[in-house]
């Protein structure tokens, strides 16, 4: 199993340097100074930004330390974050990695969890009651919930959420913005109080919106596991409608819910990005946008590059995991 | 594929009611559009220019009886302006309420209307909250109706539609209610509908010719080809789809790129469009056609490795026929149904991330799309007004279900194999 990951990783070690490159390549279409200084900077003062930066090296066509290609891609591999934001003067873009990581998984990783969750449980009871009147339902909600845009969720849900709620209970249960680090406040309080404050609301719009989707594909699944042999066979010999479920059938499944659930993490990082960006929670989605408006070019490179490399991580754990959850499938 | 499966699976899809029923309306959205591309029925300007007081609700309802008086003050309020200043007769020529205009420009008849307005607004004013008043009492409420629909009337009377316009247009404006600054909510969400359609077709077009074109190569030549396009598309990929997006996005919309773009092709650019590009959607295009074509690439490649090695495949190379034959006329039919399932899927895609990056501030530029529209309704959605985020998402909706249901039908209908 270790050749085999060893293997996948240099396989992507070409992946991930194209997509170093493509990002540095897409970030130099407009000149990064010019669009930092804005329109009134004077020609002498863009051109000296420039030298500091290192822009007017030579961008891939030099020794690697030389060409500026070459030195962010070694910057990443030796995990070097220590150059300077432009927007954020006296914080190195690891600073700034470091203080939005946090954020992102507090609301990134209990999305990702209860929406694999609460879709498996709802599609084994759509998938079991097949054609009847709760499956059909079932089936059209997903539909309709996937043609309504994230943001018409995001805005109800706050509405409802954090001022509906208020008004109608008098209790305060969800916060409209902001976030609390769990240092600025006992383990403990953050747990009980600060995060579900900030990041409950988020989380459960975030869960509805992916239910629609994955509620849909997990049926799919279940349906056709339901008609294979083994389940007749569980069933001829006894075992109650549970067991067949979540005995038998969950266990086969397991293997499409897991590629499922790599699948939604891209689609879970938009998640972030606009939940971030809404209930201003600073996390990374939100700072990649404001780096991008604010035209702060290091932060952006750096941050896609992180991003894409959790991305392919991620890909990787996941044929992991189909090792050993299915037995019959060897790493070679 | 040959004649007898192309008809079979077509009168499979003419039975198909739910997915006839989307095509017509997905058709229906496609005229509209068609109908705003190709003339000027509604303009970009018609959207921008507003035709009533802010945040009117729709179907001829009435707002809250607070909201009416002020909106009848605001009208009054320019007219007084006009009144109070040197040339009131040229100034009152140039009052303008939404796409009202005075019917008299004589100041002392105006004056005389204004005071008798004015007593009734004082009347007004001794009630702390007219809509609770409204609500709770019915005597008094009923009264302060009654004074409300005097100032109206009144209102009603001096102003009249501007010429060359009419009373049924600004109904028809008027339909669906206004906005946050009285532009007409009916027309940005059809005009919306010119901008869904642009970017989902384009996309979809660009996104399946490109991937099919790599994607057959890829399958079909193998080797370094292969690993070429493998590489492509892995890197591509393993990029976050959104932030690929935002950074391409980012990319394209200053106005370095147009300046570049009009020096290559010497101005040329700019004597199409009219506009910077980056005012235009080709930003956007650029960005979705750069992110989607993974899709159908990689499905397209699976689907030539498994044809490449069939029997009539290899009967068609040892009867001499050159590659390019092979690829157009054996290995292209056969990928078609793939094409059009996947151009479906993309059509939905682009449609909805398009509102996500106009929500963004990195999408549409210039004039309105429902992400736009979207964006907007926030803060009205908690001033308890639906009608703009109601208008934006229905046609939304409509537009999306339909394809959602006519992917569905297509992939039972031509890849049965297909699960989810």
């Amino acid at each position: 199993m270790w050749a085999y990951l060893l293997r996948r990783l240099l396989y992507n070690i070409p992946v991930f340097i194209g997509i170093l490159l493509l990002v540095m390549v897409a970030l130099r279409v407009r000149d990064p100074v010019y669009a930092y200084l804005g329109k009134n900077a004077s020609a002498d003062t863009i051109e000296a930004k420039r030298q500091e930066f290192g822009l007017t090296r030579p961008f891939i066509f030099a020794a690697p330390t030389e060409s500026q290609f070459g030195s962010f891609v070694i910057q990443v591999f030796t995990l070097d974050f220590s150059e300077d934001s432009w927007d954020h003067p006296g914080e190195t873009v690891g600073d700034i990695l470091g203080r939005c990581i946090g954020p992102s998984l507090a609301l990134s990783i209990p999305a990702l969890v209860l929406t694999t969750v609460i879709s498996v449980i709802v599609s084994l009871v759509a998938a079991s009651f097949r054609g009847q009147w709760i499956d059909q339902t079932l089936v059209i909600a997903a539909v309709v919930g996937m043609s309504v845009s994230f943001l018409v969720y995001i805005i109800f849900g706050q509405y409802w959420g954090a001022y509906l709620l208020p008004e109608i209970t008098g209790y305060e249960l969800f916060a409209i913005n902001g976030y609390t680090h769990p240092s600025e406040t006992t383990w403990w309080e953050y747990i009980t109080y600060d995060w579900p404050h900030h990041c409950l609301l988020p989380v459960l719009i975030s869960v509805i919106v992916a239910m629609g989707y994955d509620t849909r594909f997990y049926r799919a699944v279940m349906v056709e596991e339901s008609g294979r042999d083994y389940i007749t066979t569980a069933r001829a010999k006894g075992a109650s409608q549970a067991q067949v479920m979540f005995g038998h059938m969950l266990k086969n499944a397991m293997i499409p819910i897991l590629t499922r659930v790599v699948i939604t993490i891209p689609f879970l990082i938009m998640g972030s990005f606009l939940l971030e960006t809404y209930f201003t929670i600073p996390g990374m989605g939100r700072q990649l946008i404001l780096a991008v408006e604010h035209a702060d070019f290091p932060v952006v490179q750096a941050f896609t590059a992180v991003l894409a490399a959790i991305y392919i991580l991620a890909n990787l754990l996941t044929d992991v995991l189909y090792a050993i959850v299915d037995p019959r499938v060897r790493l070679s | 594929m040959t004649g007898e499966t192309h008809s079979r699976s077509l009168r499979k899809f003419l039975r198909h009611r739910p997915a006839l029923l989307s095509l017509s309306i997905i058709l229906l959205y496609g005229a509209t559009a068609g109908v705003l591309i190709f003339s000027s029925v509604i303009t970009m300007e018609h959207t921008l220019e507003p035709v009533a007081a802010f945040n009117l609700p729709g179907f001829g309802q009435q707002s809250t009886p607070e909201k009416r008086l002020r909106d009848v003050e605001l009208g009054f309020r320019s007219i007084q302006v006009a009144l109070s200043r040197k040339n009131p007769v040229e100034q009152l020529r140039n009052v303008k309420f939404g796409s009202l205009v005075l019917v008299s420009h004589d100041p002392e008849y105006l004056q005389s209307q204004m005071d008798q307005v004015d007593q009734v607004v004082d009347r007004l004013y001794h009630y702390e909250d007219l809509d609770q008043i409204v609500k709770d009492n019915v005597e008094e409420g009923s009264a302060v109706l009654k004074l409300l629909k005097e100032i109206e009337s009144v209102a009603g009377e001096l102003f009249t539609v501007a010429e060359g316009r009419t009373e049924v247009g600004r109904r028809f404006r008027l339909f669906l209610g206004t906005d946050k600054q009285g532009r007409s909510i009916l027309l940005r969400a059809i005009w919306s509908v010119r901008v869904a359609i642009l970017v989902g077709f384009v996309t979809g077009v660009v996104s399946v010719v490109i991937g099919t074109v790599l994607g057959l190569v890829a399958g079909y030549f193998g080797g370094w080809i292969d690993h070429g396009v493998n590489w492509l598309y892995s890197t591509f990929a393993s990029i976050p789809n959104i932030v690929l997006l935002i950074v391409l996005s980012f990319a394209f919309d200053g106005g370095e790129f147009d300046d570049l773009l009009n020096r290559w092709t010497g101005g040329l650019m700019r004597s199409i469009v009219g506009v910077p590009v980056q005012e235009t959607l080709i930003p956007v295009f650029i960005a979705f056609c750069a992110t989607y074509w993974i899709g159908p690439c990689r499905v397209i490649r699976g689907e030539v490795l498994k044809l490449r090695e069939l029997e009539y495949v290899q009967a068609a190379q040892v009867l001499g026929y050159g590659r390019v034959r092979i690829l157009l006329r054996h290995m292209l039919p056969n990928v078609a149904h793939l094409m059009l399932i996947n151009f479906s899927l993309l059509f939905i895609g682009a449609i909805k991330s398009e509102v996500i990056l106009s929500y963004l501030g990195l999408g549409v530029k210039r004039g309105p799309s429902w992400g736009i529209m979207i964006k907007q309704s926030g803060q009205e959605v908690i001033n308890g007004f639906y009608w703009q985020i109601g208008a934006a998402t229905l046609f939304m909706l409509v537009l999306v279900l339909a394809f959602n249901i006519l992917s569905d039908a297509l992939q039972d209908i031509l890849d049965p194999r297909h699960v989810g």
